[in-house]
């Protein structure tokens, strides 16, 4: 029995998690409370955010964990800079400033920006939070669990077995031949920002074909065995962790794409200049060779569980959906499920759960995503108030009827999500076709590249009917891409990608604003699919409180309203 | 007080992981960050970072 905040930072994506007995209670991303994208830095604001919500503070916790080992990392960062002797001199006056200053010192700094004594401080080890993370949420009695990142503490790549409350470590591939790392340096050669631009490519690579696919196969060869290795001379991480690729890579692929310059689309969604279509090309190539490492480090997974039929996936590769999707269908696993906040972010809820059940708790799974602070109608309708908006109430119904007349809403409900993505409780919800919506919401809204493919949420019961291979493990939490069906492409082409794949959501009631409006899209006669995208402008973080949903409306004027529980808040006519 | 728990922790991992030929390199950095901590913070020795490796 104990009660347990479970903390992720000083990389990327901080985030805190409150477990009690085994059960989760609440969870937040620092990014959401300090309105910076991505924010790295301890989850203090977070963490009481989190305890406020849970009527406690941090006097009633009896441990927080940080959710790897700093004591391990430091030792990677020292065996790696001596690996390295003497490409990674440059790189060991940096490495050795951000480890000494901070890295070194978490568990102090936990203590102090907690006001908790230094005893109840703990920490886990990267792979084992992400496992844990992964396995406990599925609420499988038994599974393999694979967890594939760019790099925690010197592992990138690990295999474990779920059995019961038991989590046991089969396999791990070791720093420097990461699948994450090898994502990461795509993305940075075609000119997106490291750790957020991964999205990206996978948009990307379904305008291009997979031409450059030899190549990749050398670039990260896949051993008998599944383990991974990389032709290090393309690659740089290992010695600059400021690059990403190297004169090698540049050499077998071309120059890099300027970050920044604008991707220009014909009618067919094809880049319009040459060397983007290259670009496309070498993301589709790097895409599928991702899913093809993917698929043998599965089947690796496969052959040391011969007896299991569920492959939990946590770790920041877990994110790519496209290759779920491939895993779910082709794996052999009977199971494919991965958490919603399944990069850095989730290891905070590993972590707590793995101190919990070193007490005697029960992990409990997750059922839904929304463990953020909530947001009320009455908490947000005097600020949006007083800031001039007009407030009204609104039906189901109404709201369906403005979303098809072509209008598009935020939605608002209850508690936030944890993890990346949108599921209905801090939404921008539109109809879902025909594709001239997708732009419109990309130009004038989301202010990004034509080619970024929206989601559609479903009713759970109805998504076979328009989508195939839709499974509930990867639906449940919009982690996995499916395909549209063929006669739905045109109607669903708001969001249908470019290669007739959908990242799905399967809605119940655990999002019920979400559902319900679906339920009344359906009543209306329409498909019960809408297009739901996150709640947040460009290069921010999704809307958390009342604050942010008010100047989000306010500044984004084609968004025509926000909808917060039964109320629909306007700008004056 | 705080730090010299951290710093017995670091000792300890590496003792039990019998990473011994990375000592020498280990002290320097303690020595390093007695620096940082008497200082305050990285921001009063940052110039000396890169003199110090």
């Amino acid at each position: 029995m104990s009660v347990v905040l479970g903390v992720s930072a000083l990389y990327h994506d901080a985030a805190v998690a409150l477990v009690i007995d085994g059960e989760l209670r609440g969870a937040l991303q620092q990014e959401r409370v300090s309105r910076l994208k991505g924010d790295p830095r301890l989850p203090i604001a977070a963490a009481h955010a989190v305890l406020a919500a849970a009527h406690m503070t941090a006097a009633d916790l009896d441990a927080v964990v940080f959710y790897e080992n700093p004591f391990a990392r430091l030792e990677h960062v020292l065996v790696s800079t001596l690996r390295g002797f003497p490409q990674t001199l440059r790189q060991f006056p940096r490495a050795m400033a951000a480890q000494l200053s901070q890295k070194l010192w978490v568990k102090d700094e936990l203590a102090a920006g907690l006001g908790i004594d230094r005893t109840r401080i703990h920490h886990d080890e990267h792979h084992r939070s992400h496992a844990a993370s992964a396995y406990f949420a599925s609420g499988a009695q038994t599974a393999a669990v694979l967890c594939v990142d760019g790099v925690g503490e010197d592992t990138c790549t690990s295999v474990w077995r779920g059995d019961g409350t038991s989590l046991r470590l089969l396999s791990r591939q070791l720093f420097p031949h990461s699948v994450g790392l090898f994502y990461a340096a795509i993305t940075a050669w075609l000119g997106f920002r490291v750790l957020e631009g991964e999205q990206q490519v996978m948009g990307l690579a379904a305008l291009g074909s997979p031409t450059k696919l030899a190549a990749m196969e050398r670039l990260a060869r896949i051993n008998v065995d599944g383990s991974i290795e990389l032709d290090l001379s393309c690659f740089a991480h290992h010695y600059d962790h400021t690059l990403g690729f190297s004169a090698g890579f540049v050499k077998v692929f071309g120059p890099p794409r300027r970050p920044g310059k604008a991707w220009v689309l014909d009618d067919q969604g094809v880049p319009v200049d040459a060397a983007d279509r290259h670009y496309a090309d070498v993301a589709a190539s790097a895409q599928h060779h991702t899913e093809a490492m993917l698929l043998a480090l599965a089947q690796h997974a496969r052959s040391l569980c011969p007896d299991v039929d569920t492959l939990c996936l946590a770790g920041g590769v877990a994110l790519n959906a496209c290759a779920n999707g491939i895993l779910s269908q082709r794996s052999g696993f009977a199971r494919v499920f991965v958490q919603p906040a399944a990069g850095d972010a989730g290891g905070a809820l590993g972590a707590a759960w793995n101190f919990g059940r070193s007490r005697g708790d029960v992990p409990r799974p997750l059922a839904h995503a929304a463990w953020g602070p909530a947001l009320t109608a009455a908490m947000m309708v005097p600020l949006a108030t007083a800031c001039g908006l007009v407030s009204q109430p609104v039906v189901p119904a109404e709201v369906v009827a403005r979303l098809w007349r072509g209008q598009v809403l935020a939605l608002v409900d209850g508690r936030s999500e944890f993890g990346p993505r949108a599921l209905g409780h801090r939404s921008l919800l539109a109809a879902p076709g025909p594709r001239r919506v997708q732009d419109h919401i990309n130009t004038a809204i989301k202010r990004r590249e034509p080619f970024r493919p929206f989601a559609p949420a479903v009713l759970r019961d109805d998504a076979a009917a328009y989508f195939d291979h839709v499974t509930d493990d990867l639906g449940r939490f919009m982690t996995g891409v499916s395909t549209t069906k063929t006669a739905w492409r045109e109607t669903l082409g708001a969001v249908t990608h470019h290669d007739g794949t959908a990242r799905v959501q399967c809605v119940d009631e655990h999002a019920p604003h979400l559902h319900a409006l679906l339920q009344a899209a359906q009543a209306a006669g329409h498909p019960p699919v809408l297009l739901n995208t996150s709640l947040n402008g460009r290069r921010e973080p999704i809307c958390q409180g009342a604050v942010d949903v008010v100047r989000f409306l306010l500044a984004h004027p084609d968004v025509n309203g926000v909808v917060v529980d039964d109320v629909l808040l306007t700008r004056p006519s | 007080m705080l730090r010299l728990r951290t710093t017995i922790e670091l000792l300890r991992h590496f003792v039990d992981s019998r990473r011994w030929f990375l000592l020498p390199l280990l002290l320097v950095l303690l020595l390093s960050s007695v620096l940082l901590v008497l200082t305050g913070g990285l921001s009063y020795v940052a110039p000396f970072v890169y003199a110090l490796f």
